[in-house]
């Protein structure tokens, strides 16, 4: 359907309108295609006032269609005229509606009005995360920080989560300022992607980089770089935070991986009591162990290839230096067949400590309990990301320390047998206070939640 | 509700009058205008614009216009709105903004409304009650359509007054009751037993429980028709229970009339345990046969969710024997779980105990879960999709091997 180019009169509308198949519905697909095309408005006024006339009303969908279109060129009078009429005629709005208000005004001169605006939201409903951000952007456009950082704070309080935009924009408008509470205010954010393990995009990136960078006197200086193996900042030679969980963090996650993993709301569905105390005893037993391997995942790792010899391989390359080894496997193994023979298996049980969980428990669970109870020098060997297990734990402050912890523990055996070393530093925004380091991701959106970047933000103070 | 439907009425009313009184006073004046304007059109060139006496605020007058009225009204009405007025409010703009909303909803559903837990939560909720409201309302207008044929029929009927002689008795539906439930009482003394483990209750959401119990409604009618029923019982059943209230929902006064045993006991406790088995997906063990001596056991759980070893760690914690249906070796599985309904389970185990033939028991599997049938070996079959793949991929062997591999990192 394609919208008429000139305001036409009613006896045209009719006709068009008579032409469509569902004249019930002609309005709104006439609308629709409006918006598409991003026809003149007077077009669009000229539906509806055709519409009145006949109906003596305009259906609040059709009204939401014009505002829908208003917004999109940006034509405030009218924005505010449809705000009016709807105030009176409705006694709320729906969140729609609002959003587009919101967005409409905020774009304008008017911006204070789409703050009114928010607080009659907020009567009713909670905002969504797009009404706050064009506030804060609107505030923050103007130099309103104050402004933009309590909705900002309300925001996170109501916890609706802000969008990276709305973060990019405090650093975009807050350049050259130069303000102790503002500074604060924005180190406050960094600190949040920190705590959220959030990594900025590049143009973010490039936002925060200028706006240290602007701070009057500051002496910032951001250089774009990348972190040795070793963990150290081949610009400022800072060395960069280990991997490592903290005593607190590191027991807790324990105690956690044990309740909500291994336990969940039965023991029953990934092993039984009887099972697990029998592992407990024996890992208690023999404690500590510096690799534990995953002994299915690995022997899976060339296809072609014997499962037991896959195994025999990656145990042989791990045992030097005297490294106490733990495989995890099933009972299966152990009976002698196409893949798993005999031999090697009594060959292999002399270089490590074995482990045969029953055939339908589930071995990973065990794998995570014996690397947390050897300590945190342990590493684990597997393919598997471990994303069912990481789902159990039941809040998201767990779930990033797990992350934090895979990072820095999990080996993984690529299919040329190659090792993959863990992280020995840690992937986060950190900060020494006069140096700080922020990394970031080269595309807009990070496609595995596995992948950290490896691009990073130095940013330093001369002083 | 009454009075926000009423205002709502007013408003609407109250904006259509003025403009009708409007467009009547015009009405005198603009015919001749019109002809006026279109005959000057006509003369002229057909550039001319039209719309340069096109009023096109002229909406916003009509839309105003109706609102002086509705101003003193609504200032006599309450400012702030509590909050089950509120919920009802916005879902009325909603439902006009074009969503999917109920027209009408209830107090009990409001309050369900509004206890979701998020947005999207209560989206959906609302969603559900839309499509619900929807497939009544079309029944509604199928019933009535069926009457009117059938009023016909009986008029035509009438008009040829034939009067029809038949030597059989007309069977009606409750002569076929007492028959089936003569049955289903034999089931009782001499019938296999079949346990709905009804100890669920936890690990489901309130709508997951009436899809359950409505599953087993049907299971239980399904049984009862059949030739030689079940004899169905439901174990660790708790008085007082979801369950219970959803049974005297869907069977009113009947729930106590069914000729089943109902216990809170579990079957561990009625039945000796080396005749249990516990039938799961999650089972490694696959049925080969049905044996009638056996007592089987079906746990009456929806999971939407899809919580994998549910019923497998009851089993397990029982130390009961388990078994799963042999999909895989009967059907080419395509798309879904394996897991399926209360109802279809019974189908199926009732066509093996009738007939022990597993292909025509596995046709109340549904079609869009499998291609077809397996009639030659399963290993066989593989390796011709594995070859037809191989040549579709233009890859060797060792490529489809290693997508193999990348795609079951573990067995």
């Amino acid at each position: 359907l394609q919208p008429p180019e000139k305001p036409l009169q009613a006896e045209e509308w009719n006709k068009l309108r008579e032409d469509f198949q569902l004249p019930q519905i002609f309005e709104e697909v006439m609308l629709n295609s409006m918006i598409r095309c991003n026809s003149p408005i007077d077009v669009a006024k000229s539906l509806l006032t055709h519409v009145a006339k006949r109906n003596g009303d305009i259906a609040y969908n059709v009204l939401v269609k014009y505002l829908t279109l208003c917004v999109q060129q940006g034509q405030v009078s009218e924005i505010c005229d449809v705000y009016d009429i709807m105030k009176v005629r409705f006694k709320i709005l729906e969140s729609g509606a609002y959003n587009l208000l919101v967005k409409g005004l905020s774009n304008s001169d008017q911006w204070r009005m789409a703050l009114t605006l928010l607080e009659e939201i907020k009567k009713i409903m909670i905002p969504s995360r797009t009404c706050y951000e064009s506030c804060i952007k609107a505030a923050s456009r103007h130099q309103e920080m104050k402004v933009a950082f309590e909705l900002y704070k309300e925001m996170l309080a109501k916890d609706v989560v802000p969008t990276l935009e709305v973060l990019q924009s405090f650093f975009n408008f807050s350049r050259g300022m130069k303000d102790a509470e503002l500074q604060k205010e924005l180190f406050g954010i960094l600190l949040y992607l920190r705590e959220n393990q959030i990594y900025p995009h590049k143009t973010f990136m490039r936002s925060i980089k200028l706006w240290f960078e602007s701070i009057p006197g500051g002496n910032w200086k951001g250089r774009m770089t990348k972190i040795e193996d070793s963990g150290q900042c081949p610009v400022c030679k800072h060395q960069l935070e280990d991997s490592n969980l903290t005593e607190e963090e590191y027991s807790n996650l324990s105690e956690r991986i044990i309740r909500d993993v291994i336990h969940g709301t039965d023991t029953f569905r990934k092993t039984s009591p009887k099972e697990f105390e029998a592992f407990q005893t024996f890992v208690e037993n023999r404690l500590p162990f510096d690799i534990v391997i995953d002994g299915l995942n690995v022997s899976h790792i060339k296809s072609r290839k014997m499962q037991c010899q896959n195994l025999f391989d990656a145990v042989n390359s791990l045992a030097k230096d005297n490294a106490r080894l733990l495989v995890l496997g099933r009972k299966h193994m152990l009976m002698n067949s196409s893949n798993w023979k005999k031999e090697i298996m009594k060959e292999m049980q002399n270089k490590a400590d074995f482990f045969f969980a029953e055939n339908i428990s589930e071995d990973d669970a065990f794998l995570l309990y014996a690397t947390l109870r050897s300590g945190k020098h342990c590493r684990f060997v597997t393919r598997d990301f471990l994303r069912d297990h990481k789902a159990c734990l039941s809040d998201s402050l767990t779930r990033h320390l797990f992350r934090k912890w895979q990072r820095g523990h999990q080996i993984i055996f690529s299919s040329v047998f190659s090792q993959q070393p863990a992280f020995r530093y840690d992937c986060v925004v950190q900060t020494t206070g006069d140096t700080w380091h922020i990394p970031y991701k080269d595309v807009f959106e990070e496609k595995y939640s596995y992948q950290v970047p490896r691009k990073w933000l130095c940013i330093q103070q001369k002083l | 509700m009454q009075c926000a439907k009423m205002l709502l009425r007013k408003i609407v009313r109250s904006s259509v009058l003025p403009f009708a009184a409007q467009h009547g006073m015009k009405k005198d004046l603009f015919p001749l205008s019109r002809t006026l304007s279109l005959s000057l059109c006509l003369k002229q060139d057909k550039s001319c614009e039209p719309s340069e006496k096109l009023d096109l605020d002229e909406w916003k007058k009509v839309m105003k216009s109706g609102l002086q009225e509705e101003v003193t009204e609504t200032v006599s009405e309450p400012k702030e709105l509590s909050g089950l007025a509120a919920a009802r409010e916005t879902l009325e703009m909603w439902r006009l903004a074009g969503k999917a909303v109920p027209e009408n909803i209830s107090e009990e559903q409001l309050k369900t409304f509004m206890e979701c837990p998020s947005k999207s939560a209560k989206k959906k909720y609302l969603r559900y009650l839309h499509v619900k409201e929807l497939h009544k309302k079309s029944e509604k207008r199928k019933m009535a359509e069926k009457r009117e044929r059938r009023l016909e029929a009986q008029d035509q009927a009438s008009n040829t007054d034939e009067t029809k002689k038949s030597s059989f008795i007309c069977l009606w539906s409750s002569t076929m009751d007492k028959a089936y439930n003569w049955r289903a009482a034999q089931s009782m003394i001499f019938g296999q037993p079949l346990v709905f483990d009804m100890s669920y209750e936890k690990e489901m959401t309130l709508r997951e429980v009436t899809n359950t119990v409505r599953q087993i409604v049907m299971s239980e009618s399904c049984n009862r028709r059949s030739v030689d029923p079940f004899h169905i019982h439901f174990c660790n059943f708790k008085d007082d229970s979801l369950y219970h209230r959803e049974f005297i929902k869907q069977y009113r006064e009947a729930w106590g009339k069914l000729l089943i045993t109902v216990t809170d006991q579990c079957y561990t406790e009625i039945f000796p345990k080396e005749k249990l088995i516990y039938l799961t997906a999650d089972s490694p063990k696959v049925m080969k046969t049905f044996d009638h001596d056996k007592i089987y056991i079906v746990g009456s759980m929806v999971d939407k969710s899809i919580k994998t070893g549910v019923s497998l760690a009851r089993a397990k914690r029982l130390g009961l024997e388990t078994a799963a249906l042999p999909l895989e070796k009967y059907l080419l599985w395509s798309a879904g779980a394996k897991n399926l309904t209360l109802d279809q389970m019974m189908h199926i185990l009732l066509t093996l105990k009738d007939t022990a033939d597993w292909k025509k028991a596995l046709e109340f599997v549904p079609k869009r879960k499998y291609c077809g049938f397996v009639n030659k070996p399963v290993q066989e079959l593989k390796k011709t999709l594995d070859l037809i793949n191989t040549f579709k991929l233009g890859k060797g062997r060792e490529g489809a091997e290693k997508q193999f591999a990348k795609n079951h990192p573990k067995k």
